[in-house]
């Protein structure tokens, strides 16, 4: 029996050993947010192994960068203001930007934002934005302007809202003409006495897969991100988007050395690499979200760089937001947010 | 209790636990990559499945970690529970309750409690990390399922066995333990059971080069879960049909 | 080996499993309630209440009430379906009893997240039991069944169902079947035969199986949330928002710390009542 048992403990060790020669790279991101290809393309290249490791959250992410101070991952894949809050709490390493020459590629739009200043520590990979998914067989999208449409008593029960703190109130806060990013405790508890009021029109919370109930036919309008309105469009025309006119809220999801990075130059490379106009629209095919390169952007398919789900012109971005850190304001929120859910 | 109602009910159950399986085993031929309507017969799923390293390479951690974990705890659960019912030691009643804590603990606790821990004491994470934390969160379903066992047995049993020269062990090996054998092997399915499916204690307790297939299934959130998991399962559930019926065949066999 | 070694072992190796990886991972979360992790890391510690103060609120009373009534109904109503299925089973041939336990676990090895989207699949208003219905003609109009009380439910009967089975039918395999035909021979109706010789025979079972089916149903919301709409807020989510939205591990540490001890105080409570009822021996505790 012991020796049974250690054997099985040598099978799970054996395989961390065998690995252990060649040079490596550690990256942390969403199953398959890169092409399969693509990593096999840099391992050909570079003669680093990727190794690819997964979270589900940019909240359990941080969280266990916070606790893992060495030996870490090289590179992490935080959204928006995970940037700033990992920079907040030194969770990140400065960019060297002479080792990134590929930089030059990527769109402005998206660079120099609030969360994180001429970009010193992250380079943006994909964005994407949320707004107002529609079922055009049940309501005309032209009738759909302003975020405020989500309360006419019309679609009682038959609203969906993203199931993240942040998303709904700087949903509720733009359709009063605040910040999504404000910190005053008193707007975000306007925000949410206006929330309560939707409440009982939502049937359902959901920011993982909020296409899903669309094409369920369970709800008609709600968030959504304009990626899944793009996917499910593959398949249904019916789920449209709709930028309302208050903006809608942006997100770019970015690539960041962590501070417990075990090799600082191949993660520079490996960033690099992904920079790379060819590998990046590789990338954007696979995943069908938007690129930040704006040169491989140029290169797709006229189909997909005109959906407006995907790419909503310069005037829709610059009228919208972009998330920030908005500090100890979170724990407000939060407050707020419980009650919402509780009531 | 009729005949009939016992097969009723008996289909019932099993209508429940498989209709489920039954759709996921039929969308896992669905050509749609996103939604979940049929969109038309496809073998690409399993295609992908084929060529899709990584997600073998966890399929297969996750096994060998499952069935680890499920070993050790059963052992060391099985003791424990003997531990408990016959011997006197300092702290019984105060270790017992905490059994009931790990099993009430919200994961996120004991995932961050657990990689605290192992930060603070030096150790990387990885496959022993997530082996001792597997072994943890199992380990109370296998003490509370055998310990609902060894309670009701009837102490004179051990006596009678030591009054004919039986040692502790012997007891234990021969007396004790055929009769929990039930017991026993329920922990040990409850425990692999678990183990397959634990998400967010895994996550914080692996390190950086053992995936193991739940994360891999939960982090696809962001482009949502990919058919190939559907016909990863389906693999898997026939797999798991097959050995079950020549195991039952081969016991059949023997007597 | 004599009793010595062998008690060292057995004993030995709970004792320090226990506290080795959970009593001083526990002490961690305990320290965490009153300290913060800033404190801790840059070694000033300032102990402080906060955490607990944070969690005195209506909200989390309201959090806890769903979460036990949640985790209440789901054990009760696993065990109606657990129990009289076990019982049927230990009636079989063993060879055929043994397969049929086989194909109740194999299910489960599948994800879980995987199987509850199977659930939605099925129960979606265009889904397939609503397509089936509305092709026989029983029903003019989809039912709404997701994101009801009732999924929620259907999805938890379907995640939590072997922890409450093999309990109940390990206990049940040992039953002394010659009490039952005693007392049926001494005139016993089929209910009484039941309440009174084989349900307190299998309570160990029982109690095994409603303590392994409550008290991690308590922290589960994942299922709730998919097959419910995440429209409310379970002690789960509560401690995880706590954890990682809002970064404050004082209070998902105090709220974690409050609800062992209730839990305490619950068992501590049976314990009492089990003893009033000298039914001491019926399992649960030692």
């Amino acid at each position: 029996m012991m020796k049974r048992l250690a054997f099985l403990v040598a099978l799970v060790l054996l395989p961390a050993a065998l690995f252990g020669a060649a040079r490596q790279v550690y990256v942390f991101n969403w199953t398959e947010y890169i092409d399969p290809d693509v990593l096999k393309q840099f391992e050909a290249e570079t003669g680093i192994k990727v190794r690819y490791a997964t979270y589900e959250s940019n909240e359990a992410m941080f969280a266990k960068l916070k606790l893992v101070k060495k030996g870490g991952y090289d590179v992490a894949f935080p959204s928006t203001y995970y940037v700033e809050r990992m920079r907040k709490h030194g969770l990140v390493t400065r960019l060297d930007k002479s080792k990134l020459p590929n930089l030059r590629h990527l769109n402005p739009t998206l660079m120099d934002k609030a969360y994180d200043p001429g970009n010193a520590y992250s380079v943006p990979y994909m964005w994407g934005s949320s707004a107002i998914g529609v079922n055009r067989k049940a309501v005309d999208p032209k009738t759909i302007t302003s975020w405020n449409d989500l309360w006419n008593p019309r679609y009682k029960g038959k609203v969906l809202l993203m199931d993240d703190v942040r998303e709904v109130f700087a949903m509720a806060l733009r359709s009063m003409g605040y910040s999504g990013n404000t910190t005053d405790p008193v707007q975000i508890r306007l925000a949410y006495e206006k929330l309560l009021k939707l409440k009982p029109s939502v049937k359902v919370f959901n920011s993982d897969s909020p296409a899903q109930p669309f094409l369920n036919k369970e709800v008609i309008i709600g968030q959504i991100w304009g990626g899944a309105v793009y996917q499910a469009n593959q398949e249904s025309p019916d789920l449209v988007l709709v930028y309302p006119k208050e903006g809608a809220i942006f997100w770019v999801d970015n690539m960041v050395i962590p501070s417990s990075a075990r090799d600082v130059d191949a993660a520079h490379l490996f960033i690099d690499f992904m920079c790379r106009p060819d590998v990046a629209k590789k990338n954007c095919e696979f995943i069908g979200y938007a690129t930040a390169n704006l040169t491989a952007q140029n290169m797709l398919s006229p189909k997909t760089k005109n959906h407006k789900a995907v790419y909503p012109g310069d005037e829709t971005v610059k009228k919208g937001e972009f998330q920030a850190d908005v500090g100890d304001a979170i724990r407000i929120y939060e407050k707020y947010w419980e009650m919402l859910k509780t009531r | 209790m009729s005949r009939v109602f016992r097969w009723v009910y008996l289909g019932l159950i099993y209508a429940f636990l498989y209709v489920p399986i039954a759709v996921l085993v039929v969308y896992s031929f669905n050509s749609s990559k996103y939604s979940t309507n049929w969109q038309g017969f496809t073998l690409k799923w399993y295609g992908q499945l084929v060529s899709d390293s990584p997600l073998r390479e966890a399929f297969v951690n996750s096994l060998v970690i499952a069935f680890a974990s499920s070993v050790c705890a059963t052992i060391l659960g099985t003791l424990a529970a003997f531990a408990f019912y016959r011997y006197r030691f300092v702290g019984r009643k105060v270790l017992y309750t905490f059994i009931y804590i790990v099993m009430m603990s919200p994961d996120i606790v004991m995932g961050i409690s657990l990689l605290m821990f192992f930060v603070t004491l030096g150790l990387a994470t990885g496959a022993l990390t997530l082996l001792i934390a597997h072994i943890t969160f199992c380990l109370p379903f296998v003490v509370v399922t055998v310990y609902s066992r060894i309670s009701g047995l009837d102490r004179s049993i051990i006596d009678v066995a030591k009054d004919l020269g039986a040692n502790e062990m012997q007891v234990f090996r021969h007396v004790v333990m055929p009769l929990l054998m039930p017991a026993i092997i329920a922990g040990w399915l409850l425990s692999f059971t678990l183990s397959l499916d634990d998400v967010v204690v895994s996550f914080f307790t692996t390190g950086p080069s053992f995936d193991i297939l739940p994360l891999r299934i939960y982090s696809m959130v962001r482009l949502g879960i990919k058919p190939e998991i559907n016909a990863l399962s389906t693999v898997m559930f026939a797999l798991s049909l097959v050995t079950v019926t020549v195991a039952h065949l081969v016991t059949k066999e023997k007597t | 080996m004599n009793r010595g070694v062998f008690r060292f072992i057995s004993v030995g190796s709970t004792v320090s499993w226990i506290v080795l990886f959970v009593v001083i991972p526990y002490l961690f979360v305990v320290l965490f309630s009153t300290v913060s992790y800033e404190g801790l890391i840059s070694g000033v510690i300032d102990l402080s209440l906060d955490g607990f103060r944070e969690i005195c609120s209506s909200v989390f009373l309201e959090v806890c009430i769903s979460s036990f009534s949640l985790a209440l109904g789901a054990t009760v109503l696993t065990l109606l379906v657990a129990y009289p299925y076990a019982y049927i089973l230990t009636r079989l041939p063993e060879a055929v009893k043994r397969v049929m336990l086989l194909l109740m676990i194999i299910p489960f090895w599948t994800s879980s997240l995987v199987r509850t989207y199977a659930l939605i699949i099925l129960l979606k208003a265009n889904g397939i039991v609503n397509s089936v219905l509305l092709y026989a003609g029983l029903i003019d109009e989809p039912l709404s069944m997701l994101y009801t009380q009732w999924s929620v439910f259907a999805g938890l009967v379907y995640t939590l169902l072997p922890f409450m089975v093999l309990p109940i039918y390990s206990s049940l395999q040992k039953l002394d079947w010659r009490l039952v035909e005693a007392a049926r021979d001494l005139g016993a109706t089929p209910f009484s035969v039941f309440a009174r010789v084989v349900l307190p025979l299998t309570m160990p079972g029982l109690i095994a199986g409603s303590t392994m089916v409550f008290l991690p149903a308590l922290g589960l919301f994942y299922i709730p949330d998919l097959l419910g709409g995440a429209r409310s807020m379970l002690i789960g989510n509560y401690i995880k928002n706590q954890f990682l939205v809002a970064g404050n591990w004082s209070a998902g540490s105090a709220a974690s710390v409050v609800l062992t001890l209730l839990m305490c105080l619950c068992i501590y409570g049976y314990f009492l009542s089990a003893r009033k009822a000298r039914t001491e021996s019926m399992g649960g505790m030692p």
